[in-house]
């Protein structure tokens, strides 16, 4: 049988998380699937960051997955896949998009969109869009929360790993000396051990300094990135990779910028997750751990309804008060302020948030993911096509 | 060496030089619809404008724009083909470029219901009807004795959208009392208009109030003088 081609279109434009979930994406779709697939990067330093095997070359196979590199001067020879995906909404080279025109079987074109919790995405979901000037017909998919929405990646057997690891002591220290953090391994039992991944922010000074006078030794770990610009001012001397620096009962350790695999292990074996973003974000509830997001700025403040819209999902079956203190956490946490008193009060009810986020990772998991959601999907369009 | 694209201006660049290609090599559908083009963005474009869609006078009947990821945008439109009348429902990013096509318009005002039409008269007394679909956004607005001075677009001699003016003034029906003490107008509320629509509204505004309302944004902007 003949294995369907997918081409997945990603241009980077800042950070790391459209790269992020294009070759989670890519790479799952290639090792789950009867298809080939071939991924379109314009910044190969940035996939080489999530995943160190990446040669800068502007074509390569890497996990199965065809990597070229996506230049002004796109070649022009390069016939259309079967299936064509736009990640967040990037604009297709016009000679693919010439190409596209004459083909005799038209691609199945989607816009993989960005994910948000938001109402109105439902309505969005699977809907088609004609082409302003070519009239051609392309797909918008919105991954999301709901059944009504496309879902989120995950790996099939991405919920079987991550219990074996997390229910093996000895798997989580060899990932930490592997690091080189034995210090981490050499931690009491009452030490909360926490992963740090966020932007710039100035409420960073009102956690740090909480921890630093917690009755609970904080161990934690800072990987290298946005948010170390706002810890270090706070610092007495700079934390740099590899350093570690012990401040009351806190100790801060700054670690290097892990590939995806290795940050996987991270979240899972962290007591409590600050996550970022988009793909650290989904990668946190997978892992069943509490965890705080820090979601992408937007202008006139307009992240904090998409923030919102996640939180009424996320602690819809939640306790009054538990939903109140991590409403509130999450808020402060966005907006920059003070969240002393606010993690106090998570703090209190930890049990509970341990609770809750192992039981958001079950509801989750009951919905399809977005890989095998596109799959049918295209299937279908294929079929109907046929 | 690798080369790598800085930005997607490149692909922005090429699709425009597109656009004004296809504009170029169209004169004898210029010529055929008499009127005046330019692109615009899907996010710029309103409900009851008129867009070329790969060859076809789309109207627009409704637009939804809705924030995405970072600060991109989606647009979501209920359209209708002028040329076989298939109606339908598009998505689009807000930056996607489309033909704006400027049809004749005229001035009407809203005169009566017959069921399902809805009835409007220009300053000749002349008669123009449309379904509700056709309406989009004013449907909103319409009332019994307004007298708004709307805008209707005409396609081959016949009347195919009628938009409100940018600017609406409306009485509230009814709203819950405000709680007292906040005159911030940052605190917001349900209010309903006479025909039952609702939007957010100052918490100080009460019912009877009139207050005028962005038909574009279908968002409070003052109280009426």
């Amino acid at each position: 049988m003949n294995k369907a081609h997918w081409d997945i279109f990603c241009q980077v434009i800042d950070n790391y998380g459209d790269i992020g979930v294009c070759w989670r994406l890519a790479r799952q779709l290639a090792a789950e699937y009867p298809v080939k697939v071939r991924l379109w990067v314009d910044e190969l330093a940035a996939l080489k960051q999530i995943w160190p095997e990446t040669q800068l070359q502007s074509q390569q196979y890497l996990e199965q997955v065809e990597v070229c590199v996506w230049s002004e001067n796109f070649p022009a020879e390069v016939k259309p896949a079967d299936v064509v995906i736009e990640a967040f909404a990037c604009e297709l080279p016009t000679t693919y998009l010439a190409a596209m025109q004459v083909k005799a079987q038209p691609s199945v074109w989607l816009n993989l969109e960005y994910l948000s919790a938001e109402d109105w995405v439902e309505g969005c979901h699977k809907m088609l869009s004609m082409h302003p000037s070519t009239g051609m017909n392309k797909t918008f998919f919105f991954p999301g929360f709901t059944e009504k929405t496309g879902g989120i990646l995950r790996e099939k057997t991405l919920l079987e790993h991550r219990a074996a690891f997390q229910g093996d002591y000895s798997k989580q220290d060899a990932f930490f000396s592997q690091l080189g953090l034995d210090q981490v391994n050499q931690r009491t039992k009452e030490t909360l051990l926490v992963s740090l991944f966020a932007y710039e922010n100035t409420a960073v000074a009102s956690l740090i300094h909480t921890w630093q006078q917690s009755k609970t030794p904080v161990m934690c770990l800072v990987p290298f990135g946005k948010i170390l610009t706002s810890l270090n001012p706070l610092l007495n001397k700079p934390l740099e990779v590899g350093q570690a620096q012990q401040i009351g009962a806190l100790t801060l350790i700054a670690i290097p910028f892990v590939s995806q695999q290795e940050y996987d292990h991270l979240l899972w074996a962290c007591d409590l997750n600050f996550i970022r973003g988009e793909d650290s974000f989904v990668r946190a509830q997978w892992a069943a751990k509490p965890m705080v997001w820090h979601i992408y700025p937007q202008d006139e403040d307009y992240h904090m309804v998409k923030l919102n819209a996640f939180l009424a999902h996320y602690l819809a079956k939640t306790e009054p008060m538990l939903q109140s203190a991590l409403s509130n956490l999450w808020q402060v946490w966005n907006q920059g302020g003070d969240v002393s008193e606010h993690w106090q009060t998570c703090l209190k009810l930890w049990p509970q948030w341990q609770r809750q986020s192992q039981s958001w990772c079950k509801q989750l998991s009951q919905q399809n993911d977005l890989s095998s959601q596109l799959f049918d999907f295209c299937q279908k369009r294929a079929t109907e096509k046929g | 060496m690798i080369c790598q694209a800085s930005s997607s201006t490149f692909v922005k660049k090429e699709l425009l030089k597109k656009a004004k290609k296809q504009y170029i090599i169209a004169p004898i559908l210029t010529v055929f619809f008499q009127l005046d083009r330019s692109m615009k963005t899907a996010q710029e474009v309103r409900a009851g404008q008129v867009v070329m869609i790969n060859g076809s006078p789309w109207v627009v009947q409704k637009s939804e724009f809705s924030r995405s990821g970072r600060n991109a945008a989606v647009v979501k439109m209920k359209m209708k083909n002028l040329l076989n009348g298939v109606q339908t429902e598009s998505a689009f990013k807000a930056e996607d470029k489309m033909e704006d096509i400027v049809l004749d318009q005229k001035e009407v005002t809203y005169s009566y219901q017959a069921d399902p039409m809805y009835v409007f008269m220009d300053s000749d007394y002349e008669q123009y009807e449309l379904e509700k679909d056709d309406l989009g956004d004013l449907m909103m607005y319409i009332e019994d004795g307004m007298a708004d001075v709307c805008n209707a677009v005409f396609y081959n001699g016949k009347v195919i959208s009628i938009t409100p003016p940018n600017s609406i003034e409306r009485e509230i029906a009814y709203t819950e009392p405000a709680v007292r003490g906040d005159t911030s107008g940052k605190v917001m509320k349900v209010g309903r208009l006479p025909n039952g629509t609702e939007i957010q509204i100052p918490a100080f505004v009460e019912i009877g109030d009139k207050i005028v309302i962005d038909t574009r944004t279908h968002e409070y902007k003052s109280r009426a003088k």
